[in-house]
């Protein structure tokens, strides 16, 4: 299977997008899609695109102070960029994520007092938003806040298997070293809750959304060949 | 005392890993390396877990190693080394190359026979637009280097900022990432 990951490059993490790139395809990885938050000032783009045998895509993350700030950069930004991640910091970012179809990714913050709603679920099903699980608190922390972390995963996974949303699963690296190949990620969601099979489609259903959005839609079901 | 029958004896599989380092590598001790494997296992799957797989670290050599684990619990294993993501304070990332039925066969797969471990410290400076600071480490078309502005890398963890030789101007003309014979 085509495998990507979702990577943040300096300035934003640690590593530069090439080292992200190098290390990825090592790993195994199809390829990887950058986003930060200002795709703008990524260190040297085009030295990562030297790196042969993968394919670097450059996405964004969309960030903002307000709700009327956030709905209005995300128009900005689809335009722009083909892949479109948001956090869901808060509980109105999450609801403006899940109601907006431009958005391909909402990455839910697994938080035991915060678990997925049914109306999210609901509107993230509708908009065809896809909800990311970051793992990286799986390899960082330990004890007992890992043990409620992985407790509110397997709730938001309840919710996302009873609704049949799509879940996209990221290793959220800001350094090479964060990054982890397909098969020990998918060995890290299996402890998650995820069965092989879901975390292998998971995995690549960056890609696949990567490859609708370049498409050419000029209407939901109407593309211009 | 009676030895067991080859029957019931355990079946095991041997997973040949890269360890990753940040800086210059070498650092890293088997003892070091083997007590943080046993404390990843034990934070995700508890005593009882880690009595059903015994992890046994057979070789390390700063990069490379090899380790025994039971034949039937393969995600288990694979999620304790990725689980594991510093040793002695220095962030590393252990990635799994392959898993064989015995020694011999995951080495001549997994392990390159002349793996380069030197870790050139040049003291070389870069200075960019960007970003500016000391090589501590080249490997292949890897550098890591150690920037002048330590917040360059804060929120990630890292004490390095990872770079190519493609992101330095005159770095190796013809690198293709694949300098350092893997």
């Amino acid at each position: 299977m085509n495998f990507y990951e979702c990577v943040k490059a300096y300035p934003e993490g640690s590593s530069s997008a090439s080292r992200m790139a190098l290390t990825a395809r090592n790993l195994g990885y199809k390829g990887i899609i950058i986003c930060n938050c200002d795709p703008t000032r990524i260190f040297m783009l085009p030295a990562a695109e030297r790196v042969t045998g993968i394919e670097i895509a450059v996405g964004a993350e969309v960030v903002a102070s307000n709700v009327r700030a956030l709905k209005s950069r995300i128009s900005t930004l689809r335009t722009r960029y083909p892949f479109l991640v948001v956090h869901g910091v808060t509980d109105e970012i999450v609801r403006i994520a899940s109601e907006d179809p431009n958005v391909d990714l909402l990455v839910y913050p697994c938080e035991s007092r915060r678990p997925l709603s049914i109306a999210t679920a609901k509107a993230a099903k509708l908009n065809q938003v896809s909800i990311g699980f970051d793992l990286s608190p799986l390899i960082h922390l330990r004890g007992s806040q890992r043990a409620r972390w992985l407790a509110a995963v397997s709730r938001n996974l309840q919710l996302v298997r009873k609704f049949e949303l799509s879940s996209i699963i990221t290793a959220g690296a800001k350094s090479h070293l964060d990054l982890r190949s397909p098969h020990d990620l998918a060995a890290l969601a299996e402890v998650a809750g995820f069965g092989p099979e879901e975390a292998e489609e998971a995995m690549s259903r960056q890609g696949m959304l990567l490859a609708q959005n370049r498409r050419h839609w000029v209407g939901p079901g109407v593309e211009l060949l | 005392m009676r030895s067991r029958l080859p029957v019931l004896r355990s079946r095991r599989r041997y997973m040949a890993f890269e360890l990753e380092t940040e800086g210059p590598g070498g650092f890293i001790q088997p003892k070091d390396l083997m007590s943080e494997i046993a404390s990843s296992q034990f934070s995700l799957f508890g005593d009882e877990g880690a009595s059903r797989n015994r992890i046994k670290l057979i070789a390390f050599n700063g990069r490379y190693g090899l380790i025994r684990f039971s034949h039937v619990l393969i995600p288990q294993t694979r999620a304790t080394l990725a689980a594991v993501h510093s040793i002695r304070g220095i962030r590393v990332a252990i990635h799994s190359k392959g898993i064989s039925g015995t020694i011999k066969s995951a080495t001549e797969k997994y392990l390159p026979r002349l793996s380069k471990l030197s870790a050139e410290s040049d003291g070389r400076r870069i200075e960019l637009k960007d970003v500016s600071g000391c090589i501590i480490r080249t490997q292949g078309v890897k550098v890591d280097l150690c920037p002048d502005d330590r917040d360059k890398s804060v929120g990630s963890d890292t004490r390095y900022m990872g770079l190519t030789s493609f992101d330095l101007s005159g770095g190796h003309e013809d690198a293709d990432g694949t300098a350092d014979g893997l």
